[in-house]
């Protein structure tokens, strides 16, 4: 079996450096992290490598220091991974990110399953996956929360407004994963030794982590970067600090602020009879 | 004619709320096109549906009522959405899908067959011109008019962006529930129903829904709930739900909601996640508990009626938009205002098993 997972090194939002004064991010400066819905998608994939053996690749595209996330996938069990990294990907919409991460996966080899993050801390659309999907023309299984495979059908739990949802899908499919079954769980010893061992031996590296440019993937750079994206960013605006009046209770005895709080507003009809 | 074409998100026969609000904004889209407003139904017996779509601004709805469509999945819609729009003489000007879980599965698919632009998540819409200029594609330079303006937040909400594609049509963008307004319903407006071929595909039939499990908790949406009561990672445990549910319980209607930390840390179930990568609320009233009000979570909840928050750090950001407040513990806090609320409501009693949360991990 094989499983592939996509992640996608993002800024670090949380951290001040690298953030401008108006709201944008200085992507130089910025610290870079795993994106955080991406430990989820990671963590799938390495459930079906403990449950029914897969091997697992991870798969990312972004500028060199994206390599960093490859290490740190490799150190939870990763087996191996496929770096995309081209300068002619630079201003990449989702259609145009889709398709250069298709032509990544077609190179990867053949894969039952390709889980990829709810969505992108930076991206933030939640396309990538489905947009996926649609050029590999397999099935989607979106906001999955909890999985098995049986034979050769993926089971899957996947959230929705209403309610919860058990859908049976035929293999190979896309699956994006939602944050919470999959709970990332800590780096393996083998896995943070392999680490260090890569780092310091390049040609076993180049095996374990392949580095690919568009030509190595017979990808059209027409339909890549700025050239292949259908969207731009035309205008950004900094949206206003909202200051409401907020009546505070503090400082006094639990009963007294509860007390208060109860008798300013009228909950009388929502109440419970 | 210019056509504005919006898909009419159902489930069971109900509209979701999000179908009618995208025909209010599509309404205005296509008034200062021009254009007509359409929108396409899909699931199994709703001839119902059109009559009310018309009435909240459809010139046109195309339907697709088949017993394969019954419960949404993505191919066979995905099917019947690129059929009807190949059927056309010339693609839509603009579609518009709701960004819920069922609009954000389905909207990328359809793009990316049609080689289209997509924004996720809009908050604002508008039409306007627009000039490229930057040579860096010079296949882009040019003035174009009637773009879609999609507009939406990013990087995490402090920045608005208007995002364009005007280069091809349709158009895309899927669109924020709760953030559009509705037109008041017309009985009295005209318009034309068109039902549409579904021919399926064998491989659009393999995925199979084995079990839908209704509602996140007390058998109440999130969406539908008058009060939410919202637990954050000041919980600390998986356990303080409980404490959570216990509160929700003492209200009529009500559900328990959390921040992404929360669901984050396993403490409950995605599907209870408010925010901008869960669900957008409006009840009338939001307790938010042990939640610091980060921008990501208020966009899911700012439009509530009235918002208490509960929390131990006086400068938390949360007291910035709340309209009540409690300084304090909540583990201290809760429980006396279940006591106080219990106690102005003798006759209160708690469900029997409201309590019991669905928890989802196989
Ligand atoms: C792209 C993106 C999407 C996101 N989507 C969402 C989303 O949909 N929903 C969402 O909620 N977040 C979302 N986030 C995350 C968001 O930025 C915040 O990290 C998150 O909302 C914080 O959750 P919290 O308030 O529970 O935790 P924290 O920020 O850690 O706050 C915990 C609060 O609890 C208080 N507290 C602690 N102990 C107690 C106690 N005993 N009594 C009272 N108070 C106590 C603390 O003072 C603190 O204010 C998103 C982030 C990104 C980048
Ligand atoms: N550059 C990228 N490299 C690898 N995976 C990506 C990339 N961009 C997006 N993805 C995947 O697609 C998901 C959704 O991303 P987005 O559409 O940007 O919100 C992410 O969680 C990743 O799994």
């Amino acid at each position: 079996m094989n499983s592939f997972v996509l992640i996608k090194q993002v800024p670090d939002q949380s951290a001040k450096a690298g953030v401008n004064a108006d709201g944008t991010i200085d992507r130089a400066k910025a610290k870079r992290m795993l994106n955080p819905f991406d430990c989820f998608a990671l963590e799938a994939a390495l459930q079906t490598k403990r449950l029914y053996g897969a091997t697992v690749t991870a798969i990312t595209m972004g500028p060199p220091p994206a390599i960093e996330i490859l290490y740190e996938a490799i150190a939870h069990g990763v087996d191996r991974a496929v770096h995309l990294c081209d300068r002619r990907l630079a201003a990449s919409d989702t259609l145009a990110t889709a398709y250069a991460l298709y032509n990544t996966v077609r190179y990867a080899g053949a894969f039952d399953l390709v889980f990829c993050g709810l969505q992108t801390t930076d991206g933030d659309t939640a396309q990538v996956g489905p947009q996926l999907a649609e050029r590999l023309q397999v099935p989607q299984v979106t906001y999955c929360e909890s999985f098995e495979v049986q034979r050769d059908k993926l089971i899957a739990r996947r959230v929705t407004e209403s309610g919860t949802q058990v859908v049976e899908c035929p293999l190979p499919s896309v699956v994006t994963v939602a944050n919470s079954a999959h709970r990332l769980a800590y780096k393996t010893l083998r896995g943070v030794q392999r680490v260090h061992q890569l780092q310091r031996d390049e040609v076993e590296r180049n095996q374990v982590i392949r580095t690919v440019s568009l030509d190595d993937i017979q990808a059209d750079p027409v339909r890549c970067g700025l050239k292949g994206s259908p969207t731009i960013v035309a205008a950004t605006e900094k949206v206003g600090e909202i200051g409401g009046k907020c009546v505070l209770f503090q400082g006094k005895s639990i009963d007294t602020m509860v007390s208060g709080l109860l008798t300013d507003i009228s909950l009388a009809e929502l109440v419970q009879r | 004619m210019k056509q504005v074409l919006i898909f009419a998100e159902q489930t069971a026969g109900e509209l979701r709320p999000v179908a009618l609000e995208l025909l209010g904004a599509g309404r205005q889209l296509a008034d200062k096109l021009g254009a007509s407003l359409s929108c396409v139904v899909m699931g199994h017996t709703i001839t119902h549906l059109p009559s009310l779509l018309i009435a909240g601004g459809a010139d046109l709805v195309y339907i697709a009522d088949n017993p394969a469509l019954e419960t949404y999945r993505t191919l066979p819609y995905r099917r019947v959405f690129i059929d009807l729009i190949a059927s056309m003489e010339e693609p839509p000007h603009i579609i518009l899908l709701g960004s819920t879980t069922t609009g954000r599965d389905l909207a990328p698919r359809i793009a990316a067959y049609l080689e289209t632009g997509l924004t996720a998540d809009c908050t604002e819409l508008d039409i306007g011109p627009y000039e490229h200029t930057s040579a860096l594609d010079p296949t882009k330079v040019g003035l174009y008019e009637n773009c879609l303006y999609a507009i939406r937040p990013s990087f995490g909400e402090s920045l608005k962006a208007r995002i364009l594609g005007p280069w091809k049509n349709p158009q895309m963008a899927t669109v924020r529930p709760s953030v559009m307004i509705a037109l008041p319903v017309d009985t009295a407006r005209q318009g034309a129903v068109q039902e549409i071929p579904v021919v399926l595909q064998a491989e659009d039939l393999g995925l199979v829904v084995l079990e839908t499990l209704r509602a996140v908790s007390e058998s109440v949406e999130l969406a539908k709930a008058d009060v939410i009561v919202s637990g954050g990672y000041g919980l600390g445990s998986t356990e303080g739900f409980g404490l959570i549910h216990e509160l929700a319980s003492c209200f009529e209607n009500s559900a328990v909601g959390s921040s992404r930390k929360a669901v984050d840390s396993g403490w409950i179930a995605h599907a209870h996640q408010v925010g901008q990568t869960g669900k957008t609320v409006r009840p009338k009233l939001y307790i938010a508990c042990g939640i610091s009000g980060a921008i990501q979570h208020r966009v899911g909840m700012d439009k509530s009626a009235t918002i208490i928050a509960i929390n131990r750090d006086a400068n938390a950001p949360i007291f910035k938009f709340a309209h009540y407040g409690i300084v304090g513990d909540l583990y201290q806090i809760i429980p006396e205002m279940i006591q106080q609320l219990k106690q102005g409501t003798p006759s209160n009693i708690s469900k029997a098993g409201e309590a019991n949360v669905l928890t989802y991990t196989l």
